[in-house]
């Protein structure tokens, strides 16, 4: 069996099926239902009452945990939100036992994704995503020692599925404990007639955070207010007379500078689309080409670029280029270098 | 303070060396706090002791709130069958609670050698480690060196050793610190 299933694309993100069992509204809780809230374990409600906090009347479910008798208050109208759910069904835990039991030889080795995935798994995956967390961690732990945030984890995963498993059957937490580890490391010559496990918990998309496109950042959107500064002209006159500005950017090819190195060549049609199409879809792109304003200013800001860089430049390119002729010859410059570090190591 | 009330008679050595044993593991004050009868009724069809009930029958001792009790018995327990079967017994514990049972039932034979009363011991008291483990909210553990790991694990030696690994060790004494008493 392949481990959890990955994290789903955008386009499937509203497509997610409710983990069964969440409770949709508050209405349908009732003085003494049982309930697991995500990440605390399982809750008896005791009632509903209503609070004012911050001049605001509120209306608040009251939960009792039932570990240890903590008071768990949510306001009514985030009761559908924060994933409350019904305790799982013995149907579901007979489902959990045969996942458990199955073959589990994938476990997620990137740890940034494990630890985020298993997060998610403990607040929206309801006990299948718990029971996920559980294996998963096990199973790495057969491979390796677990960090210790993990085996934090792994400790309060296995502590809120034991707690569900004993209410869910209607045994004590330690014989609920018996037969998770006996699902998980069964005794020598003990084989189980194992059904097909529940289909993993898809968990929802996080959203993608958005680089920065240049085009964006530089525009000050002075086109759209109708101002021309026409730094063009002025820039070609304080760039001209240097003459050695592409030049010292054409070299920017020979140190690996892959994006700079197009720059020349592109100038005219617009460097900046170019260097953003090897990076990221050219969906953003494509935003600023459709209007007509800002087109000119592209030069004039491409260009607005070059009195900093342009002064440098010649300044630089020079002494590059007679560095150059120099360093070529391999052997020598190796050779100084060599003799350079032989002479500060004595 | 971990109080040892033995149903069936035991060796005073391995009763000391037990002892001994949980107060290094725990390092809480342990004592032999006398030997009790195996309640009535407790016992199921196929001759063994329905743990749960014995635990829950359990002649009472004269405890203090934090105190936790360990009964010593030499029959063999059971549990309740689960959704896979039926998971073996060696012990059985109150999870957060104060009472454990610990069965000398299934562990290896005692000999009479000395090499065999000793491996007999430690194994005794690797049991009653991991029973009273249950008793500070500890779980099971991954780690098959670790007196939490389940006891019919195939990952276990032959000779488990009665401690705890690193973070069932701190785990416990966050718990004991907390006591109450």
């Amino acid at each position: 069996m392949r481990g959890p299933s990955a994290r789903h694309p955008d386009d499937q993100r509203e497509q997610l099926p409710a983990v069964e069992g969440t409770i949709a509204d508050a209405a349908e809780m009732k003085v003494g239902d049982r309930v697991v809230y995500p990440n605390q374990g399982v809750c008896a409600v005791v009632g509903v009452e209503e609070q004012d906090i911050l001049g605001q009347k509120l209306q608040l479910v009251r939960m009792r945990r039932e570990e240890d008798g903590a008071a768990v208050l949510v306001p009514k109208n985030k009761v559908p939100s924060i994933g409350l759910r019904r305790v799982a069904t013995g149907a579901q835990m007979e489902g959990v036992f045969h996942y458990l039991a199955a073959q589990f030889d994938d476990p997620e080795l990137d740890w940034k994704v494990r630890h985020r995935d298993n997060a998610d798994r403990l607040i929206a995956g309801g006990v299948l995503g718990v029971a996920e967390v559980v294996k998963g961690l096990h199973s790495l732990s057969r491979i390796r020692p677990l960090p210790t945030k993990e085996r934090e984890q792994y400790d309060n995963a296995r502590h809120l599925l034991v707690h569900e498993i004993a209410v869910s059957l209607g045994v004590p937490p330690v014989l609920a404990e018996d037969y998770v580890d006996f699902a998980l490391m069964p005794p020598a010559g003990v084989k189980f007639d194992l059904k097909p496990p529940p289909t993993p918990v898809l968990l929802p998309s996080r959203p993608k955070k958005r680089r920065p496109v240049a085009e964006e950042e530089d525009d000050l959107g002075l086109g759209e207010l109708g101002i021309d500064l026409d730094l063009a002209g002025a820039l070609e006159g304080a760039a001209a007379p240097e003459g050695e500005a592409p030049a010292a950017e054409g070299e920017g090819t020979t140190e690996g500078a892959e994006g700079e190195g197009t720059e020349p060549a592109a100038e005219g049609a617009g460097a900046e689309p170019a260097e953003d199409a090897g990076e990221e879809p050219p969906i953003p792109a494509a935003v600023p080409r459709a209007k007509p304003a800002p087109k000119p200013e592209r030069p004039a800001r491409a260009k607005a670029a070059a009195p900093k860089a342009a002064p440098k430049a010649a300044k630089k390119a020079p002494a590059k280029k007679a560095a150059k002729p120099a360093a070529k010859p391999a052997a020598k410059a190796r050779g100084k270098g060599a003799a350079k570090r032989g002479g500060k190591k004595k | 303070m971990i109080r040892i009330v033995t149903l069936d008679r035991i060796d005073p050595g391995d009763l000391a060396f037990l002892t001994a044993t949980l107060y290094r593991a725990f390092g809480v004050g342990t004592e032999h706090a006398g030997d009790r009868e195996l309640p009535a009724g407790v016992e199921r069809k196929d001759g063994k002791v329905d743990a749960e009930k014995l635990l829950a029958d359990a002649p009472t001792v004269r405890a203090l709130p934090d105190d936790k009790v360990l009964y010593l018995t030499a029959a063999p327990l059971a549990l309740r069958a689960g959704p896979l079967g039926e998971p073996p017994c060696w012990g059985f514990a109150d999870f957060g609670g104060e009472r454990a049972i610990v069965s000398t039932a299934r562990l290896p034979e005692r000999g009479v050698t000395e090499a065999s009363i000793e491996t007999w011991r430690r194994r005794l008291a690797r049991e009653a480690t991991h029973a009273l483990g249950h008793t500070w909210d500890l779980h099971h553990c991954y780690d098959a060196r670790c007196a939490m790991h389940p006891s019919w694990s195939q990952g276990l030696s032959d000779q488990p050793e009665p401690d705890l690994c690193n973070f069932c060790r701190e785990k416990s004494e966050r718990k004991i610190r907390l006591a109450k008493t």
